[in-house]
């Protein structure tokens, strides 16, 4: 009788401990902890229908853009006026980066390095980051490019280049590697300023950062497609007291 | 038999609910290893005490023993990068479904010779 008593209580201790530790796991589970894959499925379907969505509005705007050309050509038509702000507002549009531009220039292709890291050292280091891309587009900023694209994205004043942990984000696009610089100018001083001995490929070069330079004679670049509007700022008027 | 194994898992899934027990997130999946374990040792207990074999100092040692080798195990696979957590996963998932097939047919048996 004392063996079969002693019997039951390990069994009833062993059920205690394996009650506790389900309602630990479960109580884990529940919290959200694990992904489950219907979790996932559900999140990649979401994702699916918010980028069909994004699609549609992206072809709205061109719709409603191509629309406002269409009211500006036949108001430019009517007087000699509207013709003359017509051809300036096309002017700050090309100096702005919202129309799509075309010309000589260089295509510049930048890829990670496909060297096998050496122990002890770190791996970033082998990696295109921001500050890489940053310093190709002010090399060329300074060897006097005048439109200057990434990965399709157009590069304006408000343009970030940014890395968001493995990929660059611009204009909010994310992006990896490899990375395509687009940009309009000389193509023969652009290039000669990226290739400068000391400059940015040089030492690029030493990571086995792969920069493959093109020149071309006809470079298309997009117009920035995202919306610019300024929601602090506003412009001070000379003479105006503060 | 089957009442004192109900009433004390129903007793634990009270306690693990109403006492504020948290493991670190990175944890469970050893938590879970160790809970196939477990349900494994249960279910031999259980089958091992239809087979009249029972013996007690077995049923706990192998319990809390393979709770702590899976959990271990599993920790160790994590460390080394090689998924042995795998191994229990399916050593035990096996073993569950064998020990449940001996207690069945056991009822079964029990059932017809009535």
């Amino acid at each position: 009788m004392k063996k079969g008593f002693s019997i039951y209580i390990s069994i009833a201790l062993v059920s205690l401990v394996l009650g506790i530790m389900l309602s630990t796991q479960f109580k884990i589970v529940k919290k959200g902890g694990v992904v489950t894959a219907q979790r996932a499925e559900e999140l990649a379907t979401q994702l699916k229908q918010l980028q069909s969505e994004k699609e549609a509005l992206l072809k709205q705007i061109s719709e409603l853009e191509a629309k406002i050309n269409a009211y500006e050509d036949s108001a430019s038509k009517n007087s000699v006026i509207t013709q003359t702000l017509k051809s300036e507002v096309e002017k700050y549009k090309e100096l702005a980066g919202l129309t799509d531009l075309q010309g000589p220039g260089v295509i510049v292709t930048v890829n990670d390095s496909k060297q096998p890291v050496p122990p002890g050292q770190d791996p970033n280091l082998f990696l295109v980051h921001d500050e890489d891309l940053l310093r190709i587009v002010n090399e060329l900023r300074a060897a006097g490019a005048e439109a200057i694209s990434l990965n399709d994205q157009r590069l304006i004043a408000t343009s970030e280049i940014r890395c968001v942990g493995p990929t660059v984000v611009v204009n909010s696009v994310r992006f990896a590697a490899p990375y395509v610089i687009k940009a309009i100018g000389d193509p023969d001083t652009l290039e000669a300023a990226l290739k400068l001995k000391g400059g940015v490929v040089d030492s690029l070069a030493t990571w086995g950062i792969e920069v493959n330079i093109k020149k071309s004679d006809k470079i298309v670049i997009k117009k920035y497609d995202g919306v610019l509007k300024f929601r602090y700022a506003k412009p001070l008027v000379e003479g105006e007291k503060k | 038999m089957a009442y004192i194994i109900a009433l004390s898992l129903l007793l634990g899934l009270i306690i693990g609910f109403v006492l504020p027990i948290n493991i670190p997130f990175s944890y469970a999946p050893y938590l879970s290893v160790a809970i196939l374990a477990a349900l494994d040792s249960v279910f031999g207990g259980i089958r091992a005490s239809f087979e009249e074999k029972f013996d007690n100092l077995i049923f706990i040692t192998g319990f809390f023993g393979n709770i702590i080798l899976a959990g271990g195990l599993a920790y160790i696979g994590d460390v080394l990068g090689v998924p042995i957590y795998l191994a229990a996963v399916f050593v035990f998932g096996s073993r569950l479904f064998s020990n449940f097939a001996y207690i069945r047919r056991y009822l079964i048996d029990r059932m017809r010779r009535r």
